[in-house]
């Protein structure tokens, strides 16, 4: 059911084509560059954040890491990203065609060591450089952050139809049965209307507490095992204010305990944007499908819509940043390209199929190192 | 006595009106019915636009409606679509617009096109009494 398709036509001829596309990459072929193939000594927090943010890149290959603790965080994390790991400095120095070395233990033992064993052709990253990078990634993981959060907050404003509309339904709920209540003498009346009332106050008390929460910046740190299923249905309940979903048919295709590790709130910002999309993509009216599956090697999960489709010529351009389709005003144009970093941090990807009238799928994979059943969720 | 005027009898009681109120909240149109219900009207309910439209065209409704009380966000045929039905098939049939959403574009454009009055909720209900009063006159200006 959750087998991603990337061919072309899979359809009748008489229909529109399928355009289909991971990460956003362009249609049309450009000169790939060779990677840049790189070593990392020092798995501590430099190593990771180096791990993290190179890994992003396309043209560098982390050929390895190594760290004399075997506990250190970063060897870690290198095997959730499918980095080797290496047991001996030696081994890994003496990779082939190794372009550099970064040293990130800040040990200057370290520094004349590896000058020793440097292979021919291979530069050294180290020292005050060395740090001067890592200074350089963290702060922008820094910046990514604050373009999420901005991105998040621009969005909220078009949440005001949907707050209005749910704040001020309790509202006029309370106020009508208070003046009710002020002339009632029957106690059995005045007693349901009570009632009424208090539960118009916690569905309101619900709202606010469901936007705080939402609005929050996520923090950098904030990483663990998340429910999927229930991220997309805290999702639904969000979008509904940015979106229309009462004529929506919403088909829910979950399989059960499915779970990912990453940042819940960014999580629930990539599951949030999407379902938006779906929605407009529609125009208020159609059906929205959200599925999740665990397949042999990954975690899936698919957003469809039956809606207008992504033309052709707009495919390649979709996670470009500031790329929009929407009128001024009504969209940054970073909601797809910040789901396409969230994905990517947490080693998963993200594809594309399309047709024009026909509707869209995206589909996010997650691989099986970072994805883990609920059971151990649990324990 | 016109058939069309304020004052009629339904059921043996005597009304000030007939008022369709339409809104996909139950609550909502619990409130609204018990307070126009206490002012003497007769309240026909209504969930969404296309039960409204249904409403209106079944049996004697379509001649003693006088009032019509519309949201706007609704599933199915929502409050937009609704009036605008309910403009060009029974123009004689006053329209209020009570919704959760201030919109000053939307009240503009929708007083311009003949509705008295454009309610925010929450709304008294001394409030929304007056203004089913003063569409319950043009109601009877119409028809004199």
């Amino acid at each position: 059911m959750m087998n991603r398709s990337t061919t072309q036509g899979t359809e009748a001829t008489s229909s529109p084509p399928v355009h289909a596309g991971i990460m956003g990459e362009r249609i049309e072929s450009a000169p790939v560059p060779l990677p840049m193939r790189v070593a990392i000594i020092g798995a501590g927090r430099g190593g990771t954040a180096l791990l993290d943010g190179l890994h992003q890149i396309s043209t560098i290959e982390i050929v390895g890491i190594v760290d004399r603790n075997p506990s250190a965080p970063g060897l870690k994390r290198a095997h959730e990203l499918n980095v080797p790991v290496y047991d001996r400095l030696s081994d890994l120095t003496q990779h082939q065609r190794l372009h550099l070395v970064m040293d990130v233990t800040g040990d200057p033992a370290m520094k004349r060591m590896l000058h020793e064993q440097l292979p021919a052709g291979a530069d050294l990253l180290s020292g005050q450089a060395a740090r001067l990078l890592w200074t350089l990634m963290q702060h922008e993981a820094h910046l990514q952050a604050e373009l999420l959060h901005a991105e998040k907050l621009a969005g909220i404003g078009s949440f005001a139809a949907g707050i209005a509309h749910d704040m001020n339904n309790p509202l006029q709920l309370i106020l009508g049965l208070a003046e009710n209540l002020a002339e009632e003498t029957d106690i059995g009346t005045v007693r349901d209307q009570a009632r009424d009332i208090i539960e118009a106050v916690k569905r309101t008390t619900a709202i606010c507490r469901d936007l705080t929460s939402y609005s929050r910046r996520a923090s950098l740190r904030q990483e663990g095992l998340i429910s999927v299923n229930g991220k997309l249905d805290e999702a639904l309940k969000i979008a509904r204010y940015a979106v229309a979903l009462q004529d929506i048919d919403i088909r829910k295709r979950y399989q059960p305990d499915v779970v990912v590790k990453g940042n819940p709130d960014e999580l629930l910002h990539v599951f949030v944007n999407l379902i938006t999309n779906a929605v407009q993509a529609m125009a208020d009216q159609g059906t929205l499908t959200l599925e999740t599956a665990v397949t042999a090697d990954a975690t899936q999960v698919r957003v469809s819509d039956t809606g207008c489709g992504i033309a052709p010529e707009l495919f390649g351009r979709i996670f470009e940043p500031f790329f929009t389709t929407k009128p001024p005003g009504k969209g940054t144009g970073l909601g797809l390209y910040n789901i396409k970093s969230v994905i990517h941090h947490m080693n998963g990807n993200i594809a594309v199929e399309s047709q024009v009238g026909r509707g869209s799928t995206f589909t996010l994979t997650f691989p099986h190192d970072s994805a883990v059943s609920e059971r151990s969720a649990q324990t | 006595m016109s058939e069309f005027k304020s004052g009629f009898f339904i059921g043996g009681e005597q009304s000030n009106g007939r008022v369709l109120v339409v809104d996909d909240e139950p609550d909502i149109r619990k409130v609204v019915r018990m307070t126009l219900h206490k002012a003497g009207y007769d309240v026909l309910e209504a969930e969404n636009g296309a039960k409204a439209i249904e409403t209106i065209n079944s049996g004697e409704n379509r001649l003693l409606l006088d009032v019509m009380i519309c949201d706007i966000r609704m599933p199915k045929v929502n409050g937009i679509e609704a009036i605008t039905y309910f403009r060009e098939n029974y123009p004689r049939v006053p329209l209020i617009v009570l919704t959760g959403f201030p919109d000053t574009d939307m009240a503009t454009t929708l007083l311009r096109q003949g509705v008295v009055d454009y309610l925010v909720k929450p709304v008294e209900g001394e409030k929304l009494k007056a203004s089913v009063a003063r569409a319950m006159e043009q109601r009877e200006l119409a028809h004199l």
